[in-house]
């Protein structure tokens, strides 16, 4: 699964060379030539992997760690213009008579030594705050979904460039030749909005940077298993004898390629061994599962893909991507964010103290939040018992832990109704910024050339958020 | 270029002799010399996008005007006097430039100075310099050559002193040309009658050519660039019916439709005089772009964002540009300055669609069933229209009317006339009425018969309107097309690309950079239509027959397809390039079918591609052709190759995209109850390019294979190696049933091992071969033969391992390539 390694033309190395030429500089001519290697980093990397807890939707600030209690104190009046200052509304509440602020239908308290404040919707989440860092001040442009979700994992709002993931594939490569470099996991039977390849596709990089996506069912990873018919002997058998006939075409024609055919062939059946070993969990003892609840012992929900992360991490699997849709509280937001986060706090919270007790969570980082996040005032209407938000882009909470992010803390601050930022702002471009700084790679360098131009997870944007490193 | 920027970036001992650049005359060139270094080292910041001091190193006149410091960069003639030399031979680090960087090659400075001393002359990028026809070459081996396009490889070879290969043997020929020129594997019986020397190799290219198929393998490698897709993109992602256009390119390529004329039905089809239903429906080619049907956008924001992908679109696929770069701000390298983009976008910026759900725009055209029905109230229709425009031009309408237009801004007039025309009925107001131009007459029209008084009129509108609601009730398809408003939308430059900050208002044009538009036409679309592919456009051919060649030899001459500008590949047979070129105008007429069948007739194309250690280590990507092509097939081709040669494949042509078979639960968008259902008989069997195309959930196999989400225009696959791939030809039920249906069909041979792989790849196995496939069958039978061993009880043991044999055919390395 490696960019070097598995392009089909002999091309890639001279185009490798000259794109590096261009993107990295300053780098050594060995490191570029030993496919194995991947791009060197620039700095010593704190984290050798990602697992991202995408929370698609957007979820609520408000009823899970930005405590504002003035909005409380506010339930019911109208958001004053002085805080909105005209900005962008949904086709959805821009045509709302009124915009009354929301108080939170739950409480909040501090917790750990760090203080940080949690809800008592995310109890399990709350017990790990000193191992958490907090940016209450992240913001983004866009206002809508697809856009949002679409500008987070691939740097751009306009869809076609590579996700995070393939641009973590494509740099780092893989320590684990068994398994993608790259791998999806998404919440089975979860409605919301709709996830799209391109969110883990490779845009204009090889496709083999492409995120696999692991599914619940028979077929972990899509034609893995053999036909019915044919016996695992057999295929191995069918394999040699292919394998047979492409040395014999290689000699023949001088055709270097066959190599890495051969080598695709290979690859595919260690695959056949390793992906349903990987998924199989059964050989978890049962305090795993006391960790993670129980829910992990059904394959693809939300918690058996956080113990399933944790697998693919052990295995050296470069960047585990979740989607844990239905955050997305237009109305019913009580009782929908109470169903949200007693799916997905508990293994959230495991997955953490997991990896901690195997030391894995000084090079593993792990990220929790959502594309935007919500408004302060009511979308539809408000009643004591219920209410709904609309989609805000200005600010929202998202969480990190471990592969050397700085634990116990919060970064960043929001006005006194939650609307606006008054410190320490963070762009989506920042964090990603960031995140590429922690895995060793300087987001400037990380480049690839297309059409014309060096083309980056950042854009032409991003700035490193030094605080929140350790 | 490239060697340049590898020798730059990894010394001197990378610089292969496989580009021009590398051997150069003593004299400095500005191309060769002096660009690289300024794109390399200064544009970044002295560039199209920065200006750093004021300084922009992207034209001469910038060069060589007056900083911010009030010094000169360049002074032609005097280098001491020159700003730019004293800054980067400075001594001071604090001083010198690049700054914070590593200082300029002195060898670099040199050039520099050397440049400035010959008066600093300026050269313009090749790719913006019209192509002439250059001589024929003289050659070592003139023998050689079949075609004239053949000298100018043969003249490369004899400077690298290399050799061509020999011609590959007849059966790889036949394959190779059956697969660039058809996308199918010849039969055993075609690749034989040209073997045994019964068809000349020359007519069965003619039969290629000839065939159906053809339309099909090449319409596949232009919906690339056309994006298309049969959904709207973004995240809904929701159904659209746009198949015909498809279909309209499988018929341009098979009638051979002159390119020039497929260039201009395509961008303004709908512009011509009377357009016919088939030029209405090329010009969907710029309706695949994205709608966006999510909840609470902005319409505007989204139409805008489909007419920017429609300027980039056409940039790339006929210029070989990337103009996206201008969006936002002056491009960086190249000579375009961010009015050009907006310039450029006032073309498109006044079609009727505007991000509707509805994809208004569209051309109904009858279902199959309707047909008769439809046309005959379509005449009726016709025939109503026509006594309404003959009322509305009698004396007492017209007296009437006058009256109206004098009233335009009552509110009481203005009211009756509804949405969005009455902004610009309020404009056409504010124009005296000698100065309305004739769209905006028109427009009148339009408004006042829909709201006089008139009984006649109004009794006329009511037939109108019962009979519009029989047309409406007939089921039709409805292919969205491009119309052009009866008014001109203001064009205005979007600041940093942002459509929400209008800055200056700009008119049509063409950037000043390239040959100017046609000043005696209006200037539209069609207009920019004709000057796209008009003689004097120096890039349309070359971009064009580039992306031609590339089918055929895996990479371009050009090797970036998609950009011809500075930062792009230099030709790496600058002189080849500019033939075909100047050729496909002249002597094919922009006949697409006439320019391939002088490609694979070439000696050039017809080598065999077996490659020594030597010419490998030499020329390891086959740049200099001393050597014929080999690469993986596309995605379509695979699946096409097995559905063939397994006797599945479905003749059927055109007509609503189909579904074969694909995994459960793929397509679970919410907002979207549309499902995918496995077609049912032939469909399930169809060629790829028939495969329902869903931009957010592509096909899997194809994806597998490197095919694009067509979201946007691309020009280059690039193809990859990876163990996804071998999991779907082994495993995929669609190749597991290809792998049945072939062994089935060998079955009946006499020896149905070497039957099997002659189906598969039109000719019998080697020796070598043959023994391995037919131990693979042997060690197979025994395992099914064995009753303790067998898996599959319902077939004969015979079957099944011939089946094994097959699918591992199916997966040859050979079957997956053209060789």
């Amino acid at each position: 699964m490696h960019a070097c390694h598995n392009y089909d033309q002999v091309s890639s190395r001279r185009e490798f060379l000259g794109r590096l030429g261009l993107g990295l500089g300053g780098l050594a001519l060995s490191s570029l030539v030993n496919p194995a290697a991947g791009f060197q980093t620039q700095f010593v990397p704190k984290a050798k992997r990602i697992i991202y807890l995408f929370q698609s939707g957007g979820p609520s600030q408000f009823e899970l760690f930005d405590y504002k209690p003035r909005v409380n104190a506010m339930h019911g009046q109208e958001l004053p213009e002085s805080v909105r200052r005209g900005q962008r509304l949904t086709g959805m509440t821009g045509f709302q008579n009124a915009l009354p602020l929301a108080r939170s239908h739950f409480d909040f308290a501090q917790h750990g030594e760090s203080g940080a404040w949690v809800s008592e919707l995310m109890p399990y989440t709350a017990q790990i705050a000193d191992e958490l860092c907090f940016v209450k001040s992240m913001y983004t442009e866009a206002i809508n979904h697809d856009p949002a979700i679409t500008f987070f994992l691939t740097g751009s709002q306009i869809a076609g460039r590579p996700s995070f993931g393939s641009w973590l594939s494509y740099g780092l490569g893989t320590e684990n030749q068994d398994l993608p470099a790259f791998c999806v996991l998404i919440t089975k039977n979860k409605g919301g909005q709709p996830l799209y390849a391109r969110l883990w596709g490779n845009g204009f990089l090889p496709s083999s940077h492409q995120g696999v996506q692991f599914r619940s069912g028979r077929d972990p990873v899509l034609y893995l298993n053999d036909p019915e018919g044919l016996s695992a002997d057999q295929r191995r058998m069918q394999l040699n004898r292919l394998r047979e006939l492409h040395e014999l075409k290689q000699s023949d024609s001088g055709w270097q390629q066959i190599e890495s055919r051969i080598a695709q062939y290979e690859m595919a059946y260690r695959m056949q061994t390793s992906v349903p070993e990987v998924t199989d969990l059964s050989d978890e003892p049962d305090y795993i599962f006391d960790l993670y609840g129980e829910a992990a012992r059904e394959p693809g929900t939300y918690a058996a893909n956080c113990l399933l992360a944790r697998r693919l991490a052990e295995r050296g699997v470069r960047f585990i991507q979740l989607f844990h849709q239905g955050w997305d509280h237009h109305g019913g937001l009580p009782a929908g964010i109470r169903t949200q986060s007693s799916e997905t706090d508990q293994p959230s919270a495991a997955l953490v103290q997991d990896l901690r007790q195997r030391g894995m969570l000084e090079d593993t980082l792990v990220i929790w939040g959502g594309e935007f996040g919500r408004t302060n005032y009511c979308q539809g209407r408000l009643t004591d018992e219920d209410y709904g938000r609309d989609h805000h882009p200005r600010c929202f909470t998202l969480w990190m832990a471990g592969g050397g992010v700085r634990a116990g803390f919060t970064y960043g601050e929001t006005d006194e109704l939650g609307y606006n930022i008054v410190r320490d702002p963070v762009h989506v471009h920042d964090l990603q910024a960031t995140l590429l700084h922690l895995l060793g790679i300087d987001h400037e360098r990380l480049t690839f050339r297309h059409q014309g131009r060096r083309y980056r997870l950042t854009d032409v944007h991003g700035e490193l958020m030094t605080r929140l490193v350790a | 270029m490239m060697s340049r920027l590898l020798l730059l970036a990894a010394g001197a001992a990378l610089c292969l002799s496989l580009n021009a650049g590398c051997s150069r005359a003593p004299e400095v060139s500005f191309n060769e010399d002096i660009r690289p270094i300024l794109n390399e080292r200064c544009a970044a910041c002295h560039g199209g996008i920065r200006r750093q001091g004021d300084l922009s190193l992207l034209f001469r006149h910038e060069a060589i005007a007056e900083a911010e410091s009030g010094l000169r960069a360049v002074v032609p003639f005097k280098p001491a006097e020159s700003e730019l030399i004293r800054r980067v031979s400075h001594s001071n680090p604090e001083e010198r430039m690049p700054q914070q960087d590593a200082p300029l090659a002195p060898e670099d400075i040199t050039k520099l100075r050397k440049w400035i001393k010959n008066g600093a002359p300026w050269e313009d990028h090749w790719a913006y310099v019209a192509p002439v026809r250059p001589e024929l070459p003289k050659v070592s081996e003139s023998d050689w050559a079949q075609q004239d396009l053949d000298y100018f490889v043969m003249a490369r070879l004899d400077a690298e002193q290399l050799e061509p290969t020999t011609q590959a043997d007849c059966a790889t020929l036949v394959r190779r040309a059956t697969l660039d020129l058809t996308g199918l594997a010849p039969t055993p019986e075609h690749s034989g009658r040209v073997c045994n020397g019964d068809a000349e190799f020359e007519a069965y290219v003619d039969t290629l050519l000839a065939s159906p198929a053809f339309g099909e393998r090449w319409a596949a490698m232009w919906l690339d660039l056309a994006r298309y897709a049969d959904s709207k993109g973004y995240e809904k992602d929701i159904g659209r019916t746009i198949w015909r256009y498809r279909d309209y390119v499988i018929d341009a390529f098979n009638s051979d439709m002159p390119f020039d004329q497929f260039t201009v039905e395509q961008l303004a089809g709908d512009l011509l005089p009377d357009p016919t239903e088939s030029q209405l429906i090329a010009t969907a080619f710029h309706r695949n772009s994205m709608t966006n049907t999510e909840g609470g956008t902005d319409n505007e924001e989204f139409r805008v964002a489909a007419v920017v992908d429609r300027v980039n679109t056409t940039w790339e696929v006929w210029q070989g540009t990337s103009f996206a770069c201008v969006q936002c701000h002056g491009h960086p390298y190249d000579p375009f300055v961010h009015e050009d983009y907006y310039k450029f976008f006032a073309f498109f910026n006044s079609t009727a669609d505007r991000d509707q759900d509805d994809e208004y725009p569209t051309l109904p055209q009858f279902a199959a069933e309707h047909l008769a029905d439809g046309e005959a109230l379509e005449q009726q229709l016709s025939e109503i229209e026509a006594s309404m425009l003959e009322l509305m031009t009698e004396d007492a309408l017209v007296g009437e009317r006058q009256m109206w237009e004098t009233r335009l801004d009552e509110p009481e007039i203005i009211g009756r006339v509804g949405g969005m025309l009455q902004a610009e009925v309020k404009r056409i107001a504010a124009t005296s009425e000698t100065e309305r131009d004739q769209a905006q007459r028109w427009l009148l029209d339009y408004v006042y018969s829909g709201i006089t008084d008139d009984d006649r009129l109004i009794a006329l509108r009511e037939e109108q309107s019962k009979v519009l609601k029989q047309i409406r009730a007939l089921s039709k398809v409805e292919t969205p097309i491009m119309r052009e408003l009866p008014f001109k939308r203001r064009t205005h430059v979007f600041e940093r690309g942002n459509f929400l900050l209008k800055g200056t208002q700009v008119a049509a044009d063409v950037p000043a950079s390239l040959p100017a538009l046609d000043e005696a036409t209006p200037q539209d679309r069609l207009s920019m239509a004709n000057w796209i592919v008009s003689p004097e456009n120096p890039l349309t051919a070359r971009v064009t027959v580039n992306r031609f060649w590339a089918q055929l030899f895996g990479q371009g001459i050009v090797e970036s397809l998609e950009d011809f500008g500075t930062q792009g590949y230099a030709p790496s047979h600058p002189d080849l390039l500019d033939f075909l070129a100047v050729s496909f105008m002249e002597d094919h007429d922009w006949s697409v079918k006439s320019f391939l069948r002088s490609v694979v007739l070439s000696a050039t194309y017809q080598q065999s591609s077996d490659v020594t250690p030597e010419l490998l280590e030499r020329d390891p990507r086959n740049i200099l052709l001393a050597r014929g092509p080999r690469f993986r097939l596309s995605a379509e081709q695979i699946r096409d190759q097995a559905l063939f040669v397994s006797g599945l494949l479905s003749p059927k042509m055109y007509g609503p995209s189909v579904m074969p078979p694909q995994p459960e639960g793929l397509w679970n968008n919410p907002y979207d109850p549309s499902r995918w259902v496995a077609s049912e008989g032939d469909d399930r069997y169809r060629r790829g390019l028939y495969t329902y195309w869903r931009r957010t959930v592509p096909y899997p196999s194809m994806a597998t294979f490197d095919s694009p989400s067509r979201e946007f225009c691309v020009s280059r696959r690039v193809r990859t190696n990876t163990p996804l791939q071998a999991l779907v030809s082994l495993n995929d039920p669609v190749y597991v049933e290809a792998a049945r249906a072939l062994a089935k069909r060998a079955s009946v041979a006499d020896s149905p091992v070497d039957a099997a792989y002659t189906l598969a790849m039109g000719s019998p196995p080697e020796i070598g071969i043959r023994d391995i496939l037919q131990g693979l069958y042997e060690n197979a039978l025994t395992q099914y033969s064995d009753a303790s061993l067998a898996v599959a009880q319902d077939e004969p043991a015979e079957a099944a391992a011939l089946t094994v044999v097959a699918n591992a055919i199916l997966n040859l390395d050979a079957f997956l390539t053209k060789e």
